[in-house]
């Protein structure tokens, strides 16, 4: 992990074409992508703190969802709208995709061959990639129901 | 002094009220609460939800009257300008700025409303979100191109097959194909073409749905929280099989 912090600013964009593709209104766009930065950061300083990728991607939805949930209660708006596309910029694409790569590898070997070293690849992406979008998911999901309720 | 309403019209409008939500991406929860907020705001004195994944129904009663009704919610999309809508809807309705008739004109509306973008710009900005998802995995400038170029063909596939009523399965297999083909016929251009491959399917993940389900799971509705992971599953298996047939083709 030694991208530079810079990068972190592409989270911004990542969520923006989800935050259009989910009919987002206009107003809230700006708050999408900045806790989409915020998350993604606080994520890497996880990381350079030594922490794991789970749990920095646990904290990091925490804040979203939190933040999120605050922001939209003070504007009567439902949180989620905020969250779920922060959130997005977080999604373990490319864990995904060599575990899908190696699995397509055990499937196009010959017979003879050995695939052990394959299957593990698959399986150690695939669950790392499943951990981390429960992290993503429950993380976002828990504040809704920590948070003291307004009487309404 | 509020108005009485017939417990037909009050259930009318809850329901509506509630489909709307279901079908824009509300956890069950939030729309368990909002047709009952409406049935209450309304004059009923009890309100029974049932949610599922396609179908709501419920029963309001007020002294010895009781109705009971049902609407079909075939199919759960996303549309958080809806949702908001709605919020700001129910809010009016509970201040009594609203009466009955009136919430039922701007509930009308509030349905009919366009979206906010149109297709093509949401198109291209999908693309250049995966664009920047590649550079979050730390792909260089020509892979943050390539797959801004895929993902944005893979989208108006996806948009397409979606207006002729494609099963997710199917729209996220072929969508998939067509990102990953693009991206990695191009692949020559940048020096890490795994993190352009990477990016450019990740358009098609579930997202509402895998939080919604979370929120369902935690909030106790295990039912519907399954079903909504088990639609995911769906959709990224439909991912995995697009990607697999892209790459056999690429000769990856």
């Amino acid at each position: 992990m030694s991208t530079p912090w810079i990068i972190e600013l592409m989270a911004a964009p990542a969520a923006l074409g989800f935050a259009l593709l989910f009919n987002v209104p206009p107003r809230a766009l700006w708050m999408c992508g900045i806790l989409a930065i915020s998350g993604h950061a606080v994520r890497k300083l996880v990381l350079t703190m030594d922490g794991d990728m789970v749990f920095g991607t646990l904290l990091a939805a925490l804040l979203i969802g939190i933040v999120a949930e605050l922001w939209a209660d003070r504007h009567n708006q439902p949180g989620v709208i905020y969250a779920i596309s922060a959130a997005i910029p977080m999604i373990p694409g490319k864990s995904m995709y060599q575990s899908v790569q190696a699995l397509l590898g055990i499937a196009t070997m010959g017979t003879e061959a050995d695939g052990t070293a394959l299957l593990i690849t698959a399986g150690v992406h695939g669950v790392k990639a499943i951990m981390i979008v429960l992290a993503l998911a429950f993380g976002i999901a828990a504040p809704l129901l920590l948070l003291p309720k307004r009487s309404k | 002094m509020k108005a009485t309403y017939a417990l037909t019209d009050i259930l009318t409008l809850a329901l509506k009220a509630g489909l709307l939500a279901h079908q824009s991406g509300a956890g069950t929860h939030r729309t368990s609460l909002i047709i009952q907020r409406t049935a209450r705001v309304l004059g009923a004195m009890q309100v029974e939800v049932i949610i599922s994944s396609t179908n709501i129904g419920a029963t309001i009663e007020r002294g010895h009257e009781r109705e009971t009704g049902f609407r079909k919610a075939p199919h759960m999309g996303v549309n958080f300008s809806l949702l908001t809508s709605l919020d700001s809807w129910l809010l009016a309705l509970e201040k009594d700025q609203l009466n009955a008739s009136d919430a039922q004109l701007a509930l009308d509306e509030i349905a009919q409303a366009k979206g906010h973008y149109p297709r093509s710009v949401v198109t291209l900005f999908v693309g250049l979100s995966c664009g920047a998802f590649a550079a979050l995995f730390g792909g260089d400038t020509a892979a943050i191109l390539i797959t801004t170029l895929g993902s944005s063909l893979g989208m108006a596939v996806r948009f397409q097959l979606v207006l002729q009523h494609f099963k997710p399965f199917v729209f996220a297999s072929t969508a998939s194909f067509v990102a990953l083909l693009c991206t990695g016929l191009l692949r020559d251009f940048t020096s890490t073409p795994d993190t352009a491959m990477a990016a450019s399917v990740l358009f098609l993940i579930p997202g509402v749905p895998l939080i919604n389900g979370a929120s369902d799971l935690l909030n106790a509705n295990y039912l519907n929280g399954i079903v909504r992971f088990t639609m995911s599953a769906v959709i990224v298996l439909g991912i995995a099989i697009g990607i697999s047939l892209a790459l056999r083709i690429l000769g990856i």
